[in-house]
């Protein structure tokens, strides 16, 4: 985790979850701790399930301490990925989910590890880290800036959106050094990139609009 | 297809992940543990302006930019294929002018290759590419490891956590920096490319510290893994490692950055 360099602690769920033993009763093979890391079960690594996606995000947005997150809705969910951890962990064997999530209410980053097998988010994090950008939030930066003036402007005969790039300032003049930004670059579908724009998340904004050689 | 290739020694599972390209698991050789998980987190990259004249330069005016290498930028499928003395596993990635190549090649002779090919124009000529490449080897078990780094003409103990350029020193096969596990005496040697102008980042191993999805950390503060040094300890340990290659784009592109790993004391 991002910064994680605290122990992993358990948390109650929102609501008392007694789905471990009602609900999940194929699951005994990966209750089986191992006991050494060349023992580790590799289906633990395998890609999520849909349902199993959405059993995490269920289990994030109960979790009481995002509250506040889920009630007002201006989240979005980053990244879902599998996340395994090593004997002799207590976790070790479990099925675990690492989500990301930009709470743009807060405007903060929600890194969690949920525990589907025991219904619970294990670990939480709350930061002003800035993971990559969401495919929606890519979108949104295209249709921010294709809607923009100055970025019209500078738009020749033929440009595109190639690319959406996760982009921060290097000083405290920039805008984008401390607010969640991101780069569109404008060009021929096959050729080289012509404008830059840059995109301010929180405010939906164009903040930069430089031709590329300058860039 | 399989996520599962024995071939050439070595058995070993891998994915494709959502922004750090294809991700390999629970690798072994001649059938004993050398890697938990590696990957390729992220590929910054920062640009440059054009002048001659140092008075008139006025620096690197805009910050870095990264586009997640994973299943929305892969172009094509990704591919297995043997080669003579070796399996490989190979995958395109394409975003707007930046394009790569990510390969994992494995060797008979314990050789491993976690290479990528970077090509593409980019916006303009004066841009840097900083791949980051994280390994979790586990060599025979994930604790007693211990991190080396070849200096002052022989192989020397780090304490703890750092930060370990190429100082341009480097033992007679050309490797720089090893990790060994004290229990068996075997290791894994990196040796860099020459031209990565290249640094390792030496991490002790947290539960569930999988490689972070940016290097963008709070404003002001430092990137990832640099934000993970601290001064824990590293002998004895289960050690991290971060490979990162500084790769200027110029006209002999397509350039292959990467280390060549070569895993010894495991074989038969």
């Amino acid at each position: 985790m991002a910064s994680s360099k605290k122990p992993v602690k358990a948390a109650k769920p929102a609501k008392s979850k007694p789905k471990v033993a009602a609900s999940r009763p194929a699951k005994p093979a990966r209750r089986a701790v191992a006991p050494d890391i060349a023992q580790a079960d590799p289906t633990l690594f395998d890609p999520l399930t849909p349902g199993e996606i959405a059993d995490a995000l269920r289990t994030l947005t109960e979790d009481r301490r995002l509250s506040s997150m889920a009630k007002v809705g201006r989240y979005r969910v980053i990244c879902t990925e599998p996340l395994v951890v090593k004997p002799p962990h207590w976790m070790a064997g479990h099925r675990l989910v690492r989500v990301v999530v930009y709470d743009y209410a807060a405007d903060r980053a929600v890194e969690a590890c949920v525990d589907l097998d025991a219904g619970v988010v294990a670990h939480l994090e709350l930061t002003r880290g800035q993971p990559m950008l969401s495919r929606d939030e890519e979108a949104l930066a295209v249709s921010i800036a294709m809607v923009d003036d100055r970025v019209r402007a500078k738009l020749t005969f033929g440009d595109v959106p190639q690319s959406t790039l996760h982009y921060w300032g290097r000083t405290t003049e920039d805008l984008a050094y401390a607010r969640r930004s991101a780069a569109v670059v404008f060009g021929r579908p096959d050729g080289h990139a012509s404008v830059v724009a840059i995109v301010d998340l929180l405010e939906n904004t164009v903040t930069q609009v430089v031709p590329a050689e300058m860039w | 297809m399989s996520n599962v290739i024995s071939e050439a020694n070595w058995k070993f599972h891998w994915r494709l992940t959502e922004s750090a390209g294809i991700m390999i698991y629970l690798a072994d050789y001649h059938g004993r543990r050398v890697l938990w998980e590696a990957s390729l987190p992220y590929v910054t990259i920062d640009h440059q302006r054009e002048t001659l004249d140092v008075k008139d330069d006025p620096g690197e005016v805009h910050g870095p930019w990264w586009v997640p290498l994973g299943t929305r930028t892969l172009q094509g499928p990704v591919r297995v294929q043997s080669f003579r003395g070796g399996v490989e596993l190979s995958a395109a990635f394409a975003a707007g002018p930046y394009h790569y190549t990510q390969l994992w090649r494995f060797h008979d002779d314990g050789r491993l290759c976690p290479w990528l090919t970077i090509y593409g124009p980019g916006v303009h000529d004066q841009h840097t590419y900083h791949p980051h490449w994280r390994f979790d080897f586990d060599l025979d078990g994930a604790r007693d490891d211990a991190f080396e780094r070849f200096e002052d003409s022989r192989w020397q103990r780090v304490g703890q956590e750092g930060w370990f350029p190429y100082s341009g020193e480097a033992d007679e096969h050309g490797n720089v920096w090893r990790q060994i596990d004290a229990g068996t005496g075997a290791a894994v040697h990196i040796r860099p490319h020459s031209w990565d102008d290249a640094e390792v980042f030496a991490i002790r191993y947290h539960d569930g510290e999988w490689a972070p999805y940016s290097p963008r950390n709070a404003a002001g503060s430092q990137t990832f893994p640099s934000a993970y040094v601290g001064d824990e300890p590293l002998d004895g340990d289960d050690v991290t490692l971060w490979y990162v290659a500084h790769v200027h784009f110029d006209q002999s592109f397509p350039y292959t950055a990467g280390p060549w790993v070569k895993v010894s004391g495991l074989g038969n």
